[in-house]
This record gives C-alpha cells, structure tokens and sequence, in this order.
C-alpha cells in the first residue's frame, strides 16, 4: 500500500464527485482500487480515469469521500483486477448507475481502438447521471426510472429494445440484480462470449487472500475479475 | 523398486492421522476458505482444505483495512469475521471437493469448542484454532496456557472420534510446552505454525494501516521461525506435525517435511496464484522421481 495526494475534486452534485490523485496509475480500464481513508474505511473503487475514481455517496466512507479537500491524503492498493479486454467494430456499454464509471475509462481507451459505440446509460433520476459528458462523440441513449431526462423507464427496457445481436462486444456494468437480469437474458440469446461484465462483489483484502469476494465457481472478483466474460460467470 | 514404475499417487501420497492425502499440500484456514465455491476449485490439486475458522456465533470481524500486503509477506487482523456455526454448516455442505475437509473451530471455551464440532458431521477431521493472535478471548488467549490447552482438546475428543488437530502459536514461551501438552490430551497431530503478531505503519499519515493497529504476520518472512517450530516439535512429539508458515516454493515444502512435517498447510502463497497447488504439486512430482523416493519417505529426514 502506498498514500496518495489529492488533487482535485469535481463535486458534481450533492451525492457525487470525481476525485483526481496527483499523478496517473500505470492501469487499465476495469481495473480499481482499494482506497482507505484512515480512521474510517478501506474500500473498493473503480477508477474512471488513469487518474480518478468517481465516487457515489451511500454510506460513512464514500459520504466522507465525495467532500475530502485537494491535500488530503488517501490509502491506494492497487491498481487491482482484470480490466477490459480491447474490441473491434461496433461496441455497446451497458452502464447502470455509478457502473458508469469504469465504462467512462474505457470509452477513452477505445478511441485508439476504431471504434463504433452506442452507451445505454440507465439511471433513476436525472441527478445520477454523473459522466455522460465523458462520451462526447458516441451514441447515447438515456433512460430514467422517473423520466426527468431521456425516456422513462428501466434498464431493462433499453435492452430489450436494442438490437444486441448486431454488436461485436458489448461491455456491462451496474448494480447486481440488473447484471444478473442482463446475464440470463444474453444467455438465452446465446451471446455471452461477447460480453464483458464487471462485477461488484463486498471485498476485504482486494489481493486474492481472504475470499469474501468469490462467485458461484470459486473465482475471485477482485484478481480474476472484476471483469469476466459473460461466459465464465457462475452468480 | 525403480522410480519410474511408481505412480504420480504413490509418489506424492501421504497419510496425517489416518487422513488419507493425494498429496501433502494443505489449504490453510482463513485463505480462501469462506465459501464452498472456493472450496470446490481448489481441493482439485490439494491434500486436504482447511475452511475458516468458525465459532458458535456470529462474528462481524474488524473494520477494513484488514489485510495488507508488504515486501515479505501479508499483515491481517481481519478478526475472525464469520457467520456462525448454523449458517457456514449450511454452506459447507455445499462443499463437494476432491479433497477431505478439515474444519477450523475457534471457541472462548472447552465446551464451546465442543459445542461448534458438533455442529459438522461432514467434517474429515477437526483444527482448533488455540492461536490466533488478534482477537481478545479467542485463539492465542487460550493457546499460550498449556492447562487450557489440555482442557479444550478433552472436551472436543469427547464430543467426536474424527481426528483432531490443534494450530499452534509461536508467540508463546515454549511451543513445544504447548504441543506437548496437546499430545497428553489425545490431540491427533498439531499445525504449526499460525501467524506472528506484526503492524505496519504509514509514513505519510504517520498511522497503523490495520483498522485493528496490529495483526498476525504471514508469508515468506515468517518460513525460518516455522520451520524451525517444527523442528522443535519433532524432536519431542509422537503425533504427526503439519507444518505451516511462508511455504512459498516447492523446495520450501521439502524443507519442512525433512523438518519433520508429515504435511504442509498454504495460505498466503495465493497472493501470488491460485494455481499454486498445481504448479508445486507438478515441481513435488519432478523432484521424487529425480530422487526416486516417496515424498512419504523423507518426513523427518534433516533430523538423523
Ligand atoms: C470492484 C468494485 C468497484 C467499485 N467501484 C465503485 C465506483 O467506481 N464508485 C462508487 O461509488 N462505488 C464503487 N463500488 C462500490 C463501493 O465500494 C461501495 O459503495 C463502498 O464500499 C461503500 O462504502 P461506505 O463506507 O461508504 O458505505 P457502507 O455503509 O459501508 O456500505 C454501503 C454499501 O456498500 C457496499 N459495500 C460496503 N463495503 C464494501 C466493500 N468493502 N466492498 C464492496 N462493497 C462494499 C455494501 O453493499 C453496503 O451495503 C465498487 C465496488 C466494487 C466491488
Ligand atoms: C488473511 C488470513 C486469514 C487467516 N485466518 C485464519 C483463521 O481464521 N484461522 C487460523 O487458524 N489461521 C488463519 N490464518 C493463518 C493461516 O492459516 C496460516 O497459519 C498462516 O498464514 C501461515 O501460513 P502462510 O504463511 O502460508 O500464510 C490466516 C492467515 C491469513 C493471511
Ligand atoms: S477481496 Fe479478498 S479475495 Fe477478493
């Protein structure tokens, strides 16, 4: 473990910020952090650039965290995990609430890649949208639980009214319960080698030792994931 | 008989206590041992697998950071965070391994340690946990004391016939003291060693990293004191011991069975890989046909 500065925080509204360390981490997209504030807690976070993490408030340490001051100084281990794998063609990313940041890294990335991307970005209000300013040049379509931007609806109804088959990858994050949903719904389509979920599981130790964070087939999330294809995906 | 006509099995198979192992590499308790799905996947090239140590009731564990790595090795006080005898019962009995199950108890108690064993039938052999060393009333509290010692392993040789081993600390006066006193009392072999008390501290913050201050002290850096242990243990125990402490490579295998360990237990060695059985268990092979011996053969062995 190492401490880092920080250098910059966007306070983006009441609930999010993006918080910029003082220098890049030699990473790749998918991949995050355990970051620890001494004195509350170490926790899992996705960085959404070589040089941030994008933090939704929801309880002691994130709420801590979407307010810490440039100067401050936080606990890294990482970079950790498995990150995306590259794609061709056209490329669709699922993203689900605060799963939008480590597709936000991505989308960067892609860009030396030739890529055609469509995001489908789900939120509950229009408050939660937090980076769809990152994905200047893509498709995007946008859906809200209470219609205050784009249309109105869930996550699953974006799915379903796009025509999955035709992309050649297609990149998911967001809460459990609506990866699960998208996992068996690829499945009976018979898609899943072209897909990349990147999962959220409670995790301690983040390096491969503790195995709080395993899935339905002893796999860790945090060094053999977070991102598995959909295929390798036992829940 | 020439090497070449044993089997990879005969080779690499070893017996702890009338436990029969395919070989003798052994999950440690607390690494990878909280669910059966982990479980399943990793007794596919073990000896046997240790789950995490599992008291009566629910434990909720200290906060994060609890585990840290360094340059030699890892640093935990995760706090024996568990979810209760009933629940992990449930668990484990999805555990569907190539390999016996060996269940970590801890308990504040004799009779509480009897009283989780009870809880697992499925159990191929019992390890009290006599020596964690970060949680207060547990583990080491009641390890360092030889009286104590005795009375938990009567009570738990009451209560089951299966084998029962006991986890020794090297933060005590005289290990051998304690390991005695476990073999007076009907133990059926004892593990040494658990981890040694540590912290680290940021520079920076100029703060413990551990939520809890201190931890125990695992991996590479610890393999001389273990080994060492089991040295010990040998020169004065009947009982079979199954060494543990920073194995790492497969020579450190051999080196502690020719201390003496009839079988070795891994756990921190998964920071690196958790196709770690595999690889040392392909190196195991390699070097008892190179020394056309069974690896049965040199337990011991560095003591004549
Ligand atoms: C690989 C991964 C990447 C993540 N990336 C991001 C991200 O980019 N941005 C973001 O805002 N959040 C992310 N999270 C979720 C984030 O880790 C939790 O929101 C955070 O741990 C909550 O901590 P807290 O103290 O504020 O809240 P708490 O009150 O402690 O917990 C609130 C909820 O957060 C979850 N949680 C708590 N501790 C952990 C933990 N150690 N591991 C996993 N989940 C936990 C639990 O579901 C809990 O119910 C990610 C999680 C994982 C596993
Ligand atoms: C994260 C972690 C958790 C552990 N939890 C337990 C436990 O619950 N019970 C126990 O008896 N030993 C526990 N140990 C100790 C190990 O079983 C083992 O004795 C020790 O780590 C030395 O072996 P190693 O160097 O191969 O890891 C734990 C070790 C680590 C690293
Ligand atoms: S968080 Fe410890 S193994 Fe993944």
């Amino acid at each position: 473990m190492f401490t880092l500065r920080v250098d910059k925080v966007i306070r983006h509204n009441e609930r999010y910020s993006t918080i910029f360390f003082e220098k890049e981490l030699k990473s790749f997209p998918g991949q995050f952090v355990m970051l620890n504030i001494f004195d509350l807690e170490e926790i899992p976070l996705s960085l959404s650039s070589p040089q941030s993490v994008t933090v939704k408030a929801v309880g002691e340490t994130t709420r801590y965290l979407i307010k810490i001051k440039p100067g401050e100084r936080v606990g890294i281990k990482g970079p950790i995990g498995n990150p995306f794998s590259p794609a061709k063609g056209k490329v669709l990313m699922i993203a689900g609430g605060i799963g939008v940041a480590p597709l936000a890294y991505l989308y960067d990335f892609l860009q030396k890649c030739r890529v055609k991307v469509k995001v489908l970005y789900a939120v509950r209000s229009s408050d939660d949208l937090v980076l769809k300013e990152r994905f200047e040049k893509a498709r995007m379509r946008i859906i809200t639980e209470d219609g205050s931007e784009g249309e109105k609806g869930n996550i699953f109804d974006l799915v379903y009214s796009e025509d999955v088959e035709e992309y050649d990858k297609i990149y998911i994050c967001g809460p459990e319960v609506v990866m699960r949903g998208i996992h068996s719904y690829f499945k009976e389509l018979g898609i899943l080698n072209k897909t990349e979920f990147s999962l959220d599981r409670y995790m301690k130790c983040g390096i491969g030792i503790c195995g709080s964070c395993v899935i339905g087939n002893g796999m860790r999330v945090c060094v053999e994931g977070p991102v598995f294809r959909g295929d390798e995906i036992v829940w | 008989m020439k090497n070449k006509e044993r089997s990879e099995e005969e080779l690499l198979k070893v017996e702890v206590a009338g436990i029969r192992m395919k070989n003798p590499l052994i999950l440690a308790s607390g690494v990878l041992g909280s669910y059966a799905s982990s479980l399943n996947r990793i007794s596919k090239n073990a000896g046997a697998v240790v789950s995490k140590s599992i008291g009566i009731d629910e434990i909720e564990g200290y906060k994060n950071p609890t585990i840290i790595n360094y340059p030699h090795g890892i640093i935990n006080a995760i706090g024996l965070s568990s979810p209760g005898a009933k629940r992990f019962y449930e668990e484990l009995k999805r555990y569907k391994g190539d390999a016996p199950l060996i269940v970590s108890i801890v308990s504040t108690s004799p009779e509480g340690f009897a009283e989780v064993v009870k809880h697992f039938p499925i159990a191929s052999a019992f390890e009290l946990n006599l020596s964690c060393p970060h949680v207060k009333n547990f583990g080491l509290s009641l390890g360092s004391n030889p009286k104590v010692v005795r009375e938990v392993v009567k009570s738990v040789k009451k209560v089951t016939k299966k084998p029962v081993f006991v986890k020794l600390s090297p933060n005590v006066e005289d290990i051998v003291t304690i390991g005695k006193s476990a073999e007076r009392a009907g133990a059926d072999g004892v593990v040494a060693i658990n981890t040694l008390r540590g912290m680290a501290i940021d520079i920076y913050m100029r703060k413990p990293i551990l939520s809890n201050i201190s931890g125990g002290v695992s991996g590479e850096g610890i393999k001389p004191i273990a080994l060492k242990c089991v040295w010990d243990l040998y020169e004065e125990l009947n009982i079979p011991i199954i060494g543990a402490g920073g194995i790492t490579t497969w020579k450190d295998v051999i080196e502690f069975l020719l201390a003496g360990a009839s079988a070795v237990q891994i756990g921190s060695a998964f920071y690196y890989s958790h196709r770690y059985f595999y690889s040392i268990k392909e190196s195991l092979i390699a070097y008892a046909r190179w020394k056309d011996e069974n690896l049965s053969e040199i337990i011991g062995k560095a003591h004549q």
